[in-house]
């Protein structure tokens, strides 16, 4: 990015970014500077991408016109800690309005791709049309500026996106990757391929420990551009650490907000796995299709019981310390460390092994990993393949596919692997699809076309404004267990305020991990120290709400109606009595909740969204 | 009058797991957590008999005092 030293240090047109259009189809590539519009546009991430998808309608997301946009975000690639964020847009082929027309989505992923996306000094790439046939996109820093080549991909073909990074390094060093695995390029039967992302830890270690921007397909979208993988191959170009940005990571580090993903033997809380036990507490983790059954299977989970079995071991994105990773190690026979079981993070594991009927931390290992090498997203996975199996189990004289039920470790397997081979349409479509061919939606565990994360719907009502699925766009989903708000009042205060800032980090190249409120002290000055702009607490609360709203008003102009702002019909005509936090949310709750906070959105989306007729 | 103190998570390992213990009347959640150890600001959840609570509230005989910590994320 430019910023223009003789204009106010908060006048977002003083900020120019750095825009690469690579043509796929005649391999045109055209490079431009352009001024930024808002603080959206400085900010980055989906806060700009939303505003070139925005000038455009598009009815199928595998069309021509349909653009790739991959940037990154304002603190992406400074020194401030976690700044590390890619975010991949486009109108998503998963993501779908009743009316049948594509949402705008965003996906985002830590790793080392987006800091060297940054500093090859480009800050937007937008890829057009389709190549005719596989290639690869090298963005690499030169003299005069950054220089960009698309590379023929065939040989990579069919390979696991690891293996396809780890290929791809052999010839570009001092570089990471974006790579997607099978499922992408499977994309007219999967549309939930992933975006695969390289690690340090990953390069050095030939080891599958990669960060994914798994959301909403936009994996199956590179799939579908016939673009196999991006290299980003640049010097480091980390910013100076001034004695204040040494504060405001230390900051970063030891608010309360990241203490909790901190290392147990750090004192932390131990990543987000300790989600589980505290969850428990409640029987409000997700079991057999998010229906807990009140007993204590799933504490064969539970951190300490896993560690009998495996080394835990854990480890961080490049220069961040907050070390969130939980990779489980295999051990040797003489009880070394073996190799690499899987990353244990909290959704995965959860949404392939209790949500399954699965407890055995082996199984569940195996799942993940296999989900990684083929590149789905996990989310979407395993919730359409917990809606299969309960299917299976409601409808033993007439299952689907091989019959699968929960606990059936093979036959779960088999899907899995079936559906990122693209042999599986009817899973790899996702949930909301296969639930209406079949006309059982009740238990189709999704929102708007997109399948809930590892927390019950029950439990969060924000989930119906959650624009880019579940609890990565709408900040409430532990407000039950943790506050025990029960209230519309409640929940139309915190849906309209707090929650939907969550979204600011998908803006600024953050991690969410960082764990302040967006507009917090902490954000100002991290802002401030990286780029010498001075926005107040205030200016950025505006962007991201506007940005927030502007995501929901591209929502209704992609034809969601009413009814799709709900939530899974089980939990109003079959409350699970199990879980023991309050049971609040009935028809007339939904009703008034939307009403409310309709009246507050809805005058305040007018005029964000251009006029396309 | 009896207490019991169940520690979830992160506490349960840097603590103990259940502990019921006698306390005097009038005793507050935060003195007990103060008594443990527990840094308040790495607390996150606390209930008395499963319902939520503050630090601030007195706690009768035979309640059972949940304490969890910070949790959030994906």
């Amino acid at each position: 990015m430019i910023i223009l030293g003789e204009k106010s240090k908060n006048d977002p047109s003083a900020v120019l970014y750095h825009r690469c259009t690579i043509d796929l189809d005649t391999q045109t590539i055209t490079f431009e500077d352009l001024p930024c519009r808002n603080l959206e546009d400085v900010m980055g991430g989906f806060g700009r991408s939303f505003q070139v998808l925005a000038e455009r309608k598009i009815e199928n997301a595998y069309c021509r016109e349909n653009p790739l946009i991959v940037n990154t975000g304002l603190l992406t690639g400074t020194s401030v800690m976690t700044g590390l964020r890619a975010y991949f847009s486009a109108y998503s082929p998963l993501k779908q309005s009743g009316k049948g027309l594509p949402a705008a989505m965003w996906s985002a992923g830590s790793g080392n791709f987006g800091n060297k996306l940054k500093w090859t000094g480009i800050d937007e790439v937008i890829f057009e049309n389709c190549s005719r046939s596989p290639v690869y996109a090298v963005l690499r820093e030169g003299e005069l500026g950054p220089l960009v080549e698309l590379i023929p991909a065939d040989h990579l073909l069919g390979l696991s996106g690891h293996e396809k990074i780890m290929s791809l390094q052999k010839d570009y060093s001092n570089a990471h990757f974006a790579a997607i695995g099978p499922a992408g390029e499977n994309y007219q039967s999967v549309y939930m391929g992933a975006v695969i992302l390289s690690t340090d830890n990953q390069l050095k270690s030939g080891e599958p420990k990669n960060r994914f921007a798994g959301r909403g397909g936009m994996g199956s979208m590179m799939g579908y551009k016939n673009l196999l993988a991006i290299v980003a191959q640049s010097s480091d170009k980390p910013g100076k650490i001034t004695p204040a940005m040494r504060d405001v990571n230390h900051d970063v580090l030891k608010n309360g907000g990241s203490a909790r993903f901190q290392p147990v033997s750090q004192g932390g809380g131990g990543g987000t796995w300790a989600n589980i036990e505290v969850l428990q507490a409640f029987h409000a983790v997700p079991m057999n299709n998010f229906r807990p059954k009140g007993n204590d299977d799933v504490e064969q989970q539970f951190r300490d019981h896993v560690e009998k079995d495996f080394e835990v071991v854990s480890e961080g994105c490049y220069r961040c310390g907050i070390r969130c990773h939980n990779n489980l190690f295999n051990r040797n026979p003489d009880g070394s460390r073996g190799p690499l079981a899987a990353k244990y993070d909290f959704e995965p594991l959860i949404l392939f092994g209790s949500n399954l009927g699965l407890y055995d931390a082996a199984q569940t290992c195996e799942l993940i990993h296999l989900c990684d090498q083929l590149g789905m997203d996990a989310i979407s996975l395993g919730a359409t393949l917990s809606y299969v199996l309960d299917y299976n189990e409601r409808h033993p004289e007439k299952p689907l596919f091989n019959g699968a039920t929960f606990g059936q470790f093979d036959a779960i397997r088999a899907l899995m692997e079936e559906t990122g081979r693209g042999e599986r349409e009817e899973i790899g479509k996702g949930v909301k699809r296969l639930s209406e061919q079949l006309g059982e939606t009740s238990y189709a565990v999704h929102v708007k076309g997109l399948e809930l994360p590892a927390y019950l719907p029950e439990t969060n009502p924000g989930y119906i404004f959650a624009i880019a699925g579940g609890h990565m766009s709408m900040g409430t989903h532990m407000l039950l267990a943790k506050e025990g708000k029960c209230s519309v009042e409640e929940w139309v205060q915190v849906i309209t305020t707090q929650g939907l800032l969550q979204v600011g980090y998908d803006m600024l190249g953050l991690c969410k991990f960082v764990g302040v409120g967006m507009g917090h002290d902490l954000i100002v000055r991290a802002t401030r120290e990286a780029t010498g702009l001075e926005f107040t607490s205030a200016e950025i609360v505006a962007a991201v709400r506007r940005a927030y709203l502007r995501g929901l008003a591209l929502e209704l102009r992609q034809g969601f109606e009413d009814a799709e702002y709900t939530l899974p019909a089980q939990i109003i005509d079959s409350p699970n009595p199990n879980v023991t936090l309050p049971n609040f949310i009935t028809a007339e709750f939904i009703a008034q909740l939307k009403l409310r906070v309709w009246s507050v959105f809805l005058p305040e989306m007018e005029g964000l969204l251009p006029d396309l007729d | 009058m009896q207490v019991t103190v169940k520690l979830v998570a992160s506490f349960r390992l840097k603590w103990f797991k259940e502990a019921t213990q006698d306390y005097p009347h009038g005793v507050e959640i935060l003195d007990i957590v103060n008594e443990i150890g527990i840094p308040v600001n790495e607390l996150g959840i606390v209930l008395i008999n499963g319902h939520h609570a503050s630090l601030k509230d007195k706690l009768q005989d035979g309640d059972t005092v949940s304490l969890m910590p910070l949790i959030g994320g994906g």
